[in-house]
């Protein structure tokens, strides 16, 4: 720094007091506890603010001298470089200017705290003198008071709160008037006792129904929290929630006794409604919490599994009778508390479970499997309109329907075939006019039936009986639902699953081409001749029981093949032919013979052939004649019986073709497993094999070790590790 | 200029400056001086006496309430302080509490 400016820079003598004099201090503040008197009874508005300040400043502000002596010291030490002399000066100045600041200040905050005190003790005797109904009113006047008075008192003393208190710790002005306010009205001996009482009253009195004071309620709620979250927690909230619990406690046994479970959730919703309500109108928020679970665990806890088991009216009957919004209702009570949605969940799936087992091992119901499949449809239906309505969507109750209905479909194992048959009987007959968009609908209920069936395999044995059968008689309603549903099946299942049956409606293709190009070529030749329809199949595609032989007689007069079964048509002598004889010139199996007689025969307005005795089934001693008539219009339609359920031989056999095939699945799943892992030990194969082929069917263990030893005994595709 | 939106401040020598109140709430002994409830003296007569501030200090505490509004708003410029100013106007900040 230049000694130019070192000439130009003076220092002027400071114009403040500087005080000492402890008597000054008994002075200014006098003059302080003058103003907070005043501030008390509320005879501010004579009161100088600047005053005040200025007093209350004056008498902490002696810290600032030794701030600007620091300051100044420090420019002067730097322009004189003495530094010694400074430091030293410093040092010496700054602890007497320490000495008269803190006594001074403590002296202005005990005496701020002593007559904040005498005078709460004033309002503390006031508000106990106050009867009946007044005390709470008259609480919150004085808290309302005291409040606005303690803004001023802080305003006032701002400079002490901003130099004094900082440095020396203490509560700042603001806190201290609260926690005075505390100890001294608060807590005392008869306010608390008398103040917890009446508030838990209100609130037993507005929960009794009547209309109480909310406001007041609200204000004072707000003075606890104003003291500090604990003084609220202690002083209201825990005795309040303690009140509470015995109440509902009370109330769920008087309700459950007296009412039954619908009534009783919609009591305890509504209980559990009006405390929500209560604490946004004058509670803390965050008790919102604490006080539903106290609802939540006194009714509905306690209550739970007798009101999901209350008979006439419990859970099951809710599902029993669609009751959509006592179900929801339950539904969003259990959400509430820990396990109350499992154990909805528990017993619905009970419920579901055995009206599910009921069904599929109900004799009666076996017997029409169409019928069967529909009201499973309608099962699934309806609780999925339950869940979907009532239960939000829940994943968790989807899952259980799905587990339940895998449980017990796959209780019957004749559901893939009767899957099968009702997409048969859709296809055939039950979609006939019907939109596109609801035939969609109907696959897609299918499809979610099939999903659930373990033995995919078998479903598409059946599956593919049934098309084949459609397909050859041209049964089938649509094309395009027949293709949409594979292409379903293909999404579900892999390529795999499908490729057969797609490879059927190739052959279908092919075969008409065929047959039109023979038509092209020889119509003209043949006139008025029957018609001939032949279909070329793919071996392997095809079902393969259908290497029946047939003996065509050489009078043929109608041909028409399907893959297993001929409708045979004959010119016959007018003394007809015994059964017998029919048997042995075809050559045909009884099962499939007797079946066409009897659609040929037996139909009502139909009969191409007569049969004596006349009656229903075909007898081995029938004897079949040729029903003579002639005419040109008349067009005979011939219904072969419906693909009739499979008897019980014939299942037998399904079931063991099925087998069968599954042993060249397992064992190729087993030899892709080995080519990927090289070593495996025996448990980890069969898991392995199992989620491989789960998609398609649940594989036997047993089977499963079976295709091991065999692999590993004939083709040495495995060796067992020699350690072992 | 209406009169609510003024306050007068006096200096120790009884010099008045009347400036916006908006300028002299920068101080926060100000601002509580006229909106700590219960009305005080200086509230209802709007006027504030300081005698411990001369009329020099408290014409440029008037300049600084101005820029300080300028600069809060985003217009910087330097606030240019005479050296022999220094001292009484850290004490007279102090007090104001700016």
């Amino acid at each position: 720094m230049s000694s130019q400016k070192k000439r130009n820079f003076q220092i002027e003598a400071f114009k403040h007091r500087v005080v000492v004099d402890p008597k000054y201090a008994e002075k200014t503040w006098k003059i302080l506890e003058h103003a907070i008197h005043e501030i008390y009874n509320h005879n501010a508005s004579g009161l100088s603010f600047e005053e005040l300040y200025s007093v209350q400043c004056a008498c902490v502000n002696v810290k600032l001298y030794s701030v600007v002596c620091y300051i100044l010291f420090r420019v002067l030490g730097f322009l004189n470089r003495n530094k010694e002399i400074k430091v030293g000066h410093k040092q010496a100045k700054r602890n007497a200017y320490n000495m008269v600041l803190h006594k001074f200040g403590e002296k202005l905050y005990s005496g701020l705290v002593s007559t904040m005190t005498s005078h709460l003790k004033e309002i503390a005797l006031s508000i106990e003198a106050s009867q009946g109904d007044l005390f709470l009113e008259e609480l919150d006047r004085k808290w309302t008071e005291h409040n606005k008075a303690l803004q001023m008192i802080r305003d006032i003393l701002m400079y002490m709160d901003r130099t004094f208190i900082p440095s020396t710790h203490r509560t700042p002005v603001h806190e201290l008037g609260l926690n005075l306010w505390r100890d001294n009205i608060v807590h005392t001996v008869k306010i608390q006792l008398r103040l917890k009482d009446t508030l838990l009253e209100l609130v037993q009195k507005e929960r009794g129904g009547e209309v109480i004071n909310r406001g007041l309620m609200r204000n004072i709620v707000k003075m606890l929290m104003d003291l500090g979250s604990s003084v609220y927690q202690e002083d209201f909230e825990k005795p309040f929630l303690v009140v509470s619990a015995d109440f509902y406690r009370g109330e769920s046994q008087l309700f459950i006794e007296s009412c039954d479970c619908g009534n009783y959730l919609k009591k305890a919703e509504k209980r559990l409604n009006e405390e929500i309500e209560r604490v946004a109108h004058y509670l803390d928020a965050r008790s919102e919490v604490k006080i539903t679970n106290v609802v939540e665990r006194e009714m509905i806890e306690s209550q739970m599994t007798r009101l999901v088991q209350m008979e006439n009216s419990g859970l099951v009957n809710m599902l029993v009778d669609d009751k959509y919004d006592d179900l929801g209702r339950m539904y969003n009570l259990f959400r509430r508390v820990p396990n109350g949605l499992t154990s909805i969940r528990d017993v619905m799936t009970v419920h579901l479970r055995e009206t599910g087992r009921h069904l599929v091992s109900d004799g009666e119901r076996l017997k029409d499997p169409v019928d069967f499949v529909q009201r499973l449809l309608d099962i699934k239906d309806k609780h999925d309109k339950i869940i979907n309505l009532a239960f939000n969507n829940d994943k968790m109750f989807q899952n259980a329907l799905n587990s339940s209905f895998e449980y017990f479909i796959n209780l019957n194992t004749r559901s893939p075939e009767f899957i099968s048959l009702f997409v048969d009987d859709k296809l055939r007959k039950g979609l006939k006019g019907v939109s596109e968009e609801d035939v969609e609908i109907v696959l897609d209920k299918v499809m979610m039936l099939f999903r659930y069936l373990q033995e995919k395999d078998v479903f598409e044995k059946y599956y593919k009986q049934h098309l084949a059968k459609r397909l050859l008689s041209a049964k089938s309603v649509s094309e395009d639902a027949e293709r949409s549903l594979i292409l379903k099946l293909k999404t579900e299942c892999g390529y795999q699953f499908t490729s057969k049956l797609e490879g059927m409606f190739t052959d279908m293709k092919t075969s008409d081409d065929t047959m039109q190009g023979f038509y092209a070529a020889m119509g003209h030749e043949l006139g008025d001749g029957p018609t001939l329809g032949v279909h070329v199949l793919t071996t392997g595609s095809w079902p393969t029981q259908s290497t029946t032989t047939c003996n065509l007689p050489p009078e043929i007069l109608l041909l028409q093949t399907s893959s297993k079964h001929i409708t045979w048509g004959h010119t016959v002598d007018a003394d007809g032919l015994s059964y017998r004889e029919v048997e042995q010139a075809t050559e045909i199996p009884t099962s499939d013979l007797k079946r066409c007689l009897q659609s040929l025969a037996c139909a009502k307005g139909k009969n191409v052939l007569r049969k004596e005795p006349m009656s229903k089934d075909i007898g081995e001693d029938n004897r079949i004649f040729f029903n003579k008539f002639s005419s040109k219009f008349y067009k005979v339609k011939i219904g072969t019986v419906v693909a009739p359920k499979e008897s019980e031989p014939e299942k037998q056999e399904t079931r063991q073709r099925v087998e069968e095939d599954r042993k060249p699945q397992i064992e190729a799943a087993i030899v892709r497993i080995m080519k990927a892992r090289r070593v495996l030990d025996h448990n980890n194969i069969v898991a392995e094999v199992t989620k491989q082929l789960q998609t398609r069917f649940l594989p036997n263990p047993v089977v499963i070790k079976k295709r091991i030893e065999s692999l590993i005994g004939d083709g040495k595709f495995l060796e067992r590790e020699r350690t072992i | 200029m209406k009169k609510e939106d003024t306050v007068k401040l006096i200096s120790s020598e009884g010099f008045e400056f009347v400036i916006d109140k908006n300028a002299a709430m920068v101080s926060q002994t100000i601002r509580n001086m006229l909106t700590s409830p219960g009305g005080f003296a200086e509230t209802e007569r709007n006027e504030v006496t300081f005698p411990e501030i001369s009329t020099t200090i408290l014409e440029k505490i008037c300049q600084y309430f101005y820029w300080s509004l300028q600069y809060a708003s985003g217009k910087e410029t330097e606030f240019y302080i005479e050296p022999e100013l220094t001292l009484e106007l850290m004490m007279a900040a102090n007090y104001l509490h700016t």
